[in-house]
C-alpha cells in the first residue's frame, strides 16, 4: 500500500512539473490515525503529503466542481466508485474532460474509521497497512491490529461493484476482483418485507433525528444545482422547520431529485452526523430502477443515459 | 418509482396514485377520481410523519 502512495506521489509530481495540471486533488493523512483528509496540492513539492490506504473514504470528485471555471487543469485521486461520479460530473456537463486528469486506485474497501479508531490506542502513528485479502493489518509504534473486512469495512465497500476505477487516465496499481461479502440489496429487501406501518416507525425514528444540517447534499457529487431547492426562500418548496415532517419531505425529495443519477458512493450515508442511514433510501431506487428499466448503476459507463431521464416504449407504464 | 420510494418509507400502498389521463377519456377520469376517493376514505386521513400527532 505504501508502495501504491509512493507511485501516486511520483505521478502526481510528474503531473504538476510538466505543467499538464494546476492542481492535484488527493488524499492526505489527517489529525488520527484512521482519519485522511482530501489534500490540494499546487506544486511539486506538496506531493509528498498524499497518501493511501484504507482510510480514504471521501469521494474527491465532487471538488472537481468548485474548479471547473480555472484556466487550468485539475487530477483528481478516484477509488472505482468515485470514478462513477466523475462519469456522472462529466455526463451532466459540470466539468470537461479535457480539464481533468483521473488517477485511478483499485481500492481494496475502506475501513470505517469509526470502528477502527475504537481498537487501536489514541496518538498511535500509523507505519503501514497490509492487505492480507479478507483483512487488513494495521500496523503502528503501538503495536499490529488486524481487522477483518466483513466486519470493519464501510457497508457500501461490502457491496462493491467496482473496485476498479470505470474511468482513468492513470491507473497505479493492480487490478482487484470484485468482492462481495453481502447481498447487495438485502438490507434493502428486509425493510420492504415489513409492514407499512413498521416502516412507518422505522422511518420516523430516523428522519426524527435529522438536524437539517445538508451534508448529506454537499457532499452529494451529483447535487450541482446552482440555487437549492431547500435553500429558496421564494417559492420556499420545503420549510426550514426542523421536524418529522419537513424532515421526511427534505429526505424523500433529496433521494428522488438523485434518482437515477446517483452512483451510490454512499458519502451522504457516511458523512451524516446523525447516522441516518440515507444509502438505504438510494439503494431502494437502485434496486426499482434495476427491476424496472433493467438499468445499472448510474456512472458505471459513459454516456449512460438515466432512465428517468430518457424514454423508451419497453419502458413500464404502470400509470396507464 | 416514487410510488415504491413513498410505500417504502411507510405510506400505506394506495395512498398515493398516478394516472394519466387524456382530456377525451372523460369516463376513465370519472371512475379513476372515484376509487381513488373510496381508497383514501378506506384508509382515514393520513397520520404518518405529521409532526402534530407527536
Amino acid at each position: 500500500m505504501m508502495n501504491l502512495a509512493q507511485q501516486l506521489r511520483e505521478q502526481a509530481k510528474k503531473l504538476l512539473e510538466e505543467k499538464k495540471v494546476d492542481l492535484v486533488i488527493g488524499f492526505g493523512q489527517g489529525t488520527e490515525l484512521a482519519r485522511n483528509t482530501p489534500v490540494f496540492i499546487d506544486s511539486p513539492e506538496g506531493v509528498s503529503a498524499l497518501t493511501w490506504g484504507p482510510f480514504c473514504a471521501n469521494n474527491l470528485a465532487k471538488y472537481l466542481v468548485d474548479y471547473k471555471n480555472d484556466p487550468g487543469s485539475t487530477a483528481v485521486v478516484v477509488k472505482g466508485c468515485d470514478a462513477r461520479s466523475v462519469n456522472r460530473l462529466l455526463d451532466d456537463n459540470q466539468i470537461l474532460r479535457e480539464k481533468v486528469v483521473v488517477i485511478g486506485l483499485p481500492c481494496p474497501g475502506q475501513l470505517e474509521w469509526q470502528k477502527v479508531s475504537a481498537e487501536i490506542k489514541p496518538g498511535s502513528t500509523l507505519k503501514e497497512v497490509v492487505d492480507n485479502g479478507d483483512s487488513y493489518t494495521v500496523k503502528t509504534d503501538s503495536g499490529d491490529y488486524t481487522f477483518n473486512k466483513k466486519d470493519y469495512l464501510l457497508h457500501r465497500c461490502l457491496v462493491c461493484e467496482n473496485p476498479n476505477p470505470v474511468i482513468s487516465d492513470i491507473t497505479i496499481g493492480k487490478e482487484i476482483p470484485v468482492k462481495n461479502y453481502e447481498e447487495r440489496f438485502a438490507e434493502v429487501q428486509d425493510l420492504e418485507k415489513l409492514a407499512a406501518d413498521e416502516k412507518n416507525e422505522y422511518w420516523n425514528k430516523q428522519f426524527a433525528r435529522c438536524l437539517r444540517c445538508y451534508a448529506c447534499r454537499n457532499v452529494c457529487s451529483v447535487c450541482t444545482c446552482k440555487v437549492c431547492a431547500f435553500d429558496q426562500m421564494q417559492p420556499m418548496w420545503v420549510s426550514k422547520r426542523t421536524n418529522l415532517s419537513e424532515n421526511t419531505a427534505f429526505h424523500i425529495t433529496r433521494a428522488f431529485h438523485v434518482a437515477g443519477r446517483c452512483v451510490d458512493c454512499g458519502e451522504c450515508d457516511r458523512v451524516c452526523p446523525m447516522d441516518i442511514p440515507l444509502r438505504k433510501l438510494n439503494v431502494k431506487i437502485h434496486k426499482d430502477l434495476g427491476e424496472l428499466f433493467n438499468s445499472p448503476t448510474p456512472g458505471t459507463e459513459p454516456g449512460l443515459i438515466s432512465p428517468l431521464g430518457g424514454f423508451s416504449p419497453g419502458d413500464p407504464e404502470e400509470f396507464m | 418509482m416514487f410510488k415504491r420510494l413513498l410505500e417504502y418509507v411507510g405510506f400505506e400502498p394506495g395512498r398515493f396514485k398516478a394516472r394519466w389521463l387524456s382530456g377525451s377519456e372523460g369516463a376513465k377520469f370519472t371512475t379513476t377520481v372515484k376509487e381513488m376517493t373510496e381508497k383514501i376514505k378506506s384508509l382515514g386521513p393520513n397520520k404518518k410523519m405529521r409532526d402534530d400527532i407527536i
